[in-house]
């Protein structure tokens, strides 16, 4: 088993997204996070690279990500005032095109900010 | 009126956390970035600096500071105005002062001590602009930090938390012109918050389909918010099966960001950084299903015009 060291990780878990965080991991999971608080710490070592969630779900069964890619869309297209919201456990790239994809859809576009 | 953390670490001698509780909700906060670090203009870190807690409880975070200052709750607003009458040394009363919960004394310590900073800046959290006044709170708090400039050099930043959030509000910025609570249903951007904010839109049920990422809704929003959720079809991007997720028609599994998704987050100062992923992942990234999605949508024929960008029915 190898073990990768990755330098200047960067923990998202909250604002201070610090940048410098030592991350010692294998394929599964990641085995230790130096430098991160107990916070970040929880974070990086709960999740793993386990398929432990089915890829997709529709109407609470099982589907392929393309089932549900077609479901998706076509639910937003039906609708006349959709809503995007969240954007905040996300990359700035996804978050790019949820801007993109409101403007097409015409859509309300929000996210945690105004709570 | 801002600044980064880099300038905090390197130049603030004064910092007032007001409304939060940086030692449990940001943790590395004070030796990161506003309290410990040593720099060229505060050789001798922590002892250079002075620490003002403005809270309405004791929290873990007291221990941390030099003086705490324990505000009734619901008078921030109150004090701020205060704070910015006695730093012009307008007349206030004694009634004015006692509302606030606080005494002369304490007060005139703040602001004697506000003057004599070099560098001050204010970290306000949710327990400003989330409390009574919300958003006029951190107005006045903003007016203040400008204000003292009259005097010495005052910045004032929101201490954000949730990951990516600051990153929403500047990519929005960005592609409409406006932070969030934004309508495109004409076809361009319009921002209002408070009509366009997702809680106001779920409660009074003005959406007829929710598209949901890198959030958990179903969890802290409020009852009848979450009960338009499930009338209508929601869709859900999520690293886990969430609470929203249980109640959504379609859930799709993502690569949870930082962990094994690349891409860029905002720090809470608005600085960019790359995430380093550590981890492979069995699951598409959330750039990569959005794109998918979108790309969908844009084959379907455009109906921009046609159908009312309204809803004819109330959900
Ligand atoms: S390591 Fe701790 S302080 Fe730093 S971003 Fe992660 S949770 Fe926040």
């Amino acid at each position: 088993m190898d073990l990768k060291v990755i330098d200047n990780a960067t923990c998202t878990f909250c604002g201070c997204v610090c940048d410098d965080i030592q991350l010692h991991a294998d394929e599964n999971r990641i085995h230790q996070a130096k430098k991160a608080c107990v916070l970040g710490k929880a974070w990086f070592l709960n999740h793993t690279a386990e398929r432990k969630y089915p890829d997709a779900l529709i109407d609470g069964k099982e589907a392929t990500l393309d089932e549900a890619i077609e479901a998706a869309a076509e639910h937003l297209y039906q609708a006349d005032m959709p809503l995007v919201y969240g954007m905040s456990n996300t990359t700035c790239e996804a978050q790019r095109e949820c801007v993109e994809m409101a403007d097409h859809l015409g859509a309300l576009l929000d996210s945690h900010t105004s709570l | 009126m801002t600044c980064t953390l880099g300038e905090v670490k390197n130049r603030a001698d004064f910092i007032v956390y007001w409304g939060g509780n940086p030692a449990e909700c940001h943790p590395r906060h004070f030796t990161k970035y506003a309290l410990m670090p040593k720099s060229q203009f505060l050789p001798r870190g922590r002892k250079d600096r002075t620490m003002v807690l403005v809270d309405i409880r004791e929290t873990k975070s007291v221990k941390a500071s030099d003086v705490f200052l324990q505000v009734r709750p619901g008078k921030d607003f109150e004090l701020i105005t205060v704070l910015r009458a006695m730093i012009k040394d307008q007349p206030i009363s004694e009634a004015q002062i006692a509302e606030t919960g606080l005494s002369v004394e304490q007060l005139q310590d703040f602001v004697a001590r506000m003057k004599a900073a070099r560098f001050g800046v204010f970290f306000f959290g949710m327990g400003l602009s989330m409390t009574r006044g919300k958003h006029m709170n951190s107005a006045a708090l903003l007016t203040l930090a400008a204000e003292m400039n009259a005097f010495t050099k005052f910045v004032a930043m929101p201490m954000r938390g949730h990951g990516n959030v600051t990153g929403a509000d500047v990519i929005m910025r960005w592609q409409t012109g406006y932070p969030f609570g934004i309508s495109f249903n004409r076809g361009y951007p319009r921002y209002n918050p408070g009509e366009f904010s997702t809680v106001d839109v779920l409660v009074r049920g003005d959406t007829d389909c929710a598209f949901i990422i890198g959030a958990d809704p179903g969890a802290t929003m409020p009852k009848p918010a979450i009960e338009h959720l499930k009338r209508v079809p929601t869709i859900v991007l999520d690293p886990h099966v969430t609470h929203t997720s249980k109640m959504a028609r379609v859930h799709i599994t993502t690569a949870p960001a930082g962990i094994s998704a690349p891409g860029t987050a905002y720090r809470m100062d608005e600085i960019p950084l790359p995430l380093r992923p550590a981890l492979e992942s069995p699951y598409p990234s959330d750039e990569e299903v959005v794109r998918r999605i979108k790309e969908t949508i844009l084959k379907k024929p455009d109906w921009m015009g046609e159908r009312p960008q309204m809803l004819t029915t109330q959900v």
